[in-house]
């Protein structure tokens, strides 16, 4: 289990956004959107600040750090 | 070419692509090195690279980068320096190795020719290196 998680995946799709449009709001590739909800690259804090304005949520509904986890 | 693939990853596959068909041949086939060969590899490397770069700029609407390819990149960097350090290891070994042993019968300007083949080889595995490594992590969603 990843270190950082997060539930970026469940919150676009409720709001019926795709990754591009995701992407292209907080300014990185689909690509990197991709990584972080596949929990493999774990964003910078402006980055993670950044999803969490934009899906309307605060941070800690986006990410959430697991202490046991291993990454 | 894949729509699936960054901009970036678009661009470091052609990168790839002109090194391993210019610096392939040239260390493959050619038996006889020389100061006008590499010169000639260095200029179809930055021609061809020109003209790829160019057609990848063209087709791809979205060039952005952000922090994910800045850190693909430097451990690309990273891969990449740890074989060129680990190559000059190796190469000044067996430069030793030859000076101390003394069976190295050539005459200055093929010593030369030689060593210039030789470094440049390390700079060119280098170079595949950092290129292939970076393919790797986006490949691997890193």
């Amino acid at each position: 289990m990843p270190t950082i998680r997060n539930q970026i995946r469940e919150l676009r799709a409720a709001r019926e956004m795709t990754q591009q449009q995701l992407a292209d709001r907080i300014g990185v590739t689909r690509q990197t959107v991709i990584a972080i909800e596949q929990d493999k690259y774990s964003p910078s804090l402006e980055t993670a600040f950044k999803v969490a304005l934009v899906l309307g949520v605060p941070l800690d509904q986006c990410f959430q750090y697991d202490p046991r986890g291993k990454r | 070419m894949p729509t699936g693939l960054s901009y970036r990853e678009k661009s470091l596959y052609a990168s790839l692509l002109t090194e391993l068909c210019v610096y392939g041949p040239y260390f493959f086939l050619h038996q006889h090195n020389s100061v006008n060969k590499v010169a000639g590899m260095i200029i179809a490397i930055i021609v061809l690279q020109t003209i790829l770069q160019a057609i990848i700029a063209a087709f791809t609407r979205n060039r952005i980068t952000d922090e994910r390819d800045r850190l693909i990149e430097l451990r690309g960097y990273r891969a990449g320096y740890l074989t060129i350090a680990s190559l000059m290891v190796v190469g000044l070994g067996m430069l030793w190795f030859h000076a101390t042993v003394g069976h190295l019968p050539m005459d200055n300007r093929m010593m030369g020719l030689h060593f210039l083949s030789v470094f440049f080889g390390m700079l060119v595995v280098a170079d595949i290196t950092k290129t292939a490594t970076q393919i790797v992590a986006y490949r691997r969603a890193i």
